[in-house]
């Protein structure tokens, strides 16, 4: 993780609900995972463990490969995609079906990582898919 | 004067050839796998898979697409 961002309080509440609005933002998500800058899984799909040594070994990883810590990335197999996503002390992974639509993902992992980090639910001003009239 | 036979059938079997081709090809190209960092500044970068750090990054995405399984239908 990156070393020179502020650390925000999230509770696992939050991140959890943060989590289930992404989940039904994306019909291609397979499992995603909300992590603090000390590596520790505020919410995950399943398995936290796991989640938390191979998210953070990606995102050592990435942050080796390049210059420096990486903002977001995207890593495509044969078995899926992998999409992390960054903003202030807070890490987003996801992993998803091949050929998922990645702008549209990032946008919607942005957006519910940036609620969240501000002390959102990760909804933002959208009430949520239930809470349309 | 109407073509003759066997050129119309010609003419289709290697337009279907053409479209495999083409399909075949786009394929290969939609299923390489890649991996692609991107930084603050809004630069971006390719890591080859045949590199040491693209390499290590499939291993740890491969991971990841492992502890996350298959998605329920």
């Amino acid at each position: 993780m990156a070393d020179d961002l502020t650390n925000v309080a999230v509770t696992d509440e939050a991140a959890r609900g943060a989590l289930a609005y992404l989940t039904e933002l994306s019909p291609d998500l397979r499992g995603a995972a909300i992590l603090d800058s000390g590596g520790v899984v505020l919410a995950a799909s399943d398995s936290p463990e796991r989640w938390r040594e191979d998210a953070v070994a990606l995102l050592a990883v990435a942050d080796r490969a390049g210059e420096g810590p990486v903002e977001q990335l995207h890593v495509g197999t044969e078995q899926g995609e992998v999409f992390a996503v960054r903003e202030e002390s807070l890490a987003l992974v996801a992993v998803t079906d091949r050929f998922a639509l990645a702008s549209l993902l990032f946008f919607d992992m942005r957006s519910v990582l940036r609620d969240l980090a501000g002390g959102g639910d990760g909804r933002g001003l959208d009430g949520g898919p239930g809470d349309a009239p | 004067m109407p073509p003759k036979p066997h050129r119309v059938l010609l003419d289709r079997v290697s337009g279907y050839a053409d479209e495999a081709a083409a399909y075949v090809r786009r394929r290969r190209v939609a299923r390489r796998p890649f991996a692609r960092l991107y930084y603050p500044e809004g630069r971006a970068t390719d890591q080859a898979a045949d590199t040491s750090a693209g390499a290590e990054l499939f291993v740890a995405a491969g991971r990841l697409i492992e502890v996350a399984g298959k998605r329920p239908r």
